[in-house]
């Protein structure tokens, strides 16, 4: 005969399982992973998609300044002719954000993973670590700047700064932002990413910088989820005959 | 009043096997996550049994992959898990990457028990398309779709190809400190039997900043470096 009291011990084991489905379920809301690929409203131009997010206020030298750049590409400085050099920054976290190849996130507990066209990416740490100190000569700035986020509920908050002051491009020497803004040095980019659903992400940027902006810069995009993409490569063949001449210029002096 | 009881007993009962099975799977994996690093006594690596054919190309693929390095092309693998700057594994319930600091794409294994896809359908990469079931507590990774770009060398002779296939086995040790990995190459136009080596990769508390080498293909000093014979000592 069972007891009333074996039925309870089985029903309180019973019931803790549900309890710890409820927190796995919890967790897989807040797992990122996934190919995702940003929607790009079909305009068909990269500058239109880029700049298509409400205006950014920005500061009047700034207003200047895209004025310069623009006119510039109007007289034909439409190729990057600066050669990358040792000091030149890796990386361009706006770009890689709002560019159609799918991004490829790894989200583990302690880091999160973003690559973009199975190539280089971010790296946002979750294991509570600070930012160093990015004004110190041993920190290395990059396009990627560096980022640490924290969890508020289901909502991924990604903090970034230590943005490279400038760029390695002959047209224009700094990272552009979507809007005609800059990610420099003197930038700070909070991000907020939520699955809306299993198959959808937000984003949220919002850059902030009183040397660019006159107030905080805010837009979205969202992703799709591409199940069981392949991850492609952005991938070059070794030259093979004679050897570029950028090559060949530099080992001949 | 009992009736009641089994009631609510029999509902809750009905849901825990979905449960258990949902929950048990990812409880009993290991995570591999972690910063892991090569060590000197980190190798295991007999020499390889190769095909002629292999012997015969073997300088000058060794050429064609300093081609690749000079370049600074995407490594590709088996070279980005010989990488000597700390490699980033990350693990998620359904995939895992894998980072290294040399020019390289991320290597994804998808252990969400998705296939290989149709070779037809596959562009083949440095890296390869890995899918990964656990064995216990061993991970078995299953690579096909390479290309023969990057460094294709790999350890003990040999070269990758596109008709290379890999398997690997990895294994946290030692209270999760270390993680052996053994590598198993057949590919019948490189060697004459299957080649296996293992790697064993300690853990390390952190990596350094940036995470990315800065490669430089134009730089003259670094290209001569790479690419012209290394004058012999003089004789006495």
């Amino acid at each position: 005969m069972v007891s009333m009291r074996s039925i309870a011990w089985f029903l309180a084991a019973a019931l803790a399982v549900p309890v710890a489905v409820h927190a796995q379920d919890k967790d897989h809301g807040r797992d990122l992973s996934g190919m995702w690929i940003v929607q790009d409203p079909g305009s068909g131009s990269w500058s239109e998609w880029f700049d298509n997010v409400p205006k950014p206020q920005l500061r009047p030298e700034i207003i200047t300044d895209n004025e310069a750049i623009a006119a510039s590409e109007r007289a034909g400085n439409v190729v990057n002719r600066m050669p990358r050099t040792a000091s030149c920054p890796v990386g361009n976290l706006p770009m890689m954000m709002a560019s159609s190849p799918p991004l490829n996130i790894v989200a583990s507990r302690d880091e999160i993973l973003i690559g973009a066209e199975s190539n280089r990416g971010r790296f946002i740490y979750t294991d509570g670590r600070p930012h160093p100190d990015v004004k110190a000569p041993s920190y290395v700035p990059s396009g990627f700047g560096h980022s640490v986020g924290r969890w508020e509920g289901d909502t991924l908050v990604v903090d970034t700064i230590g943005f490279a002051p400038r760029v390695c491009d002959s047209r224009r020497p700094v990272m552009l932002t979507p809007g005609g803004g800059r990610a420099k040095d003197t930038t700070h980019l909070v991000e907020r990413y939520r699955l809306a659903s299993p198959d959808e992400l937000s984003v949220t940027f919002t850059w902030e910088d009183p040397t660019v902006l006159l107030a905080p810069h805010t837009y979205s995009y969202t992703y799709k989820r591409l199940a069981e993409g392949i991850p492609i490569e952005n991938n070059e063949e070794a030259p093979t005959g004679p050897q570029p001449k950028y090559i060949t210029d530099q080992v001949e002096k | 009043m009992r009736l009641h009881v089994l009631a609510a007993l029999v509902m809750v009962l009905g849901s825990a096997p979905a449960a258990l099975a949902q929950g048990g799977g990812s409880a009993a994996r290991p995570d591999l996550s972690g910063y892991w690093e090569l060590r000197f006594d980190s190798f295991n690596v007999p020499a390889a049994a190769l095909t002629a054919p292999a012997q015969a190309a073997a300088e000058a693929r060794r050429k064609k992959d300093l081609e690749a390095i000079r370049g600074c092309l995407n490594i590709g693998m088996p070279a980005l898990m010989n990488d000597r700057a700390t490699l980033d594994i990350r693990q998620s319930a359904g995939v895992i990457g894998m980072v290294a600091k040399s020019p390289s794409s991320t290597r994804y294994v998808y252990t969400d028990g998705r296939k290989h896809p149709d070779a037809e359908e596959l562009e083949g990469t440095t890296n390869g398309h890995s899918v990964g079931r656990w064995d216990g507590g061993t991970l078995v990774v299953d690579t096909v779709g390479f290309n023969e770009r990057g460094i294709t060398a790999i350890p003990g002779g040999g070269y990758r190809t596109a008709r290379s296939r890999l398997t690997e086995q990895y294994r946290l040790a030692a209270d999760g400190q270390q993680l052996v990995v053994t590598f198993t190459w057949t590919d019948a136009t490189v060697f004459r039997r299957p080649h296996a080596y293992s790697f064993r990769y300690y853990k390390v508390p952190s990596i350094s900043e940036p995470r990315v080498t800065n490669c430089i293909a134009n730089d003259a000093a670094r290209a001569r470096f790479l690419t012209e014979a290394p004058a012999p000592a003089p004789a006495r």
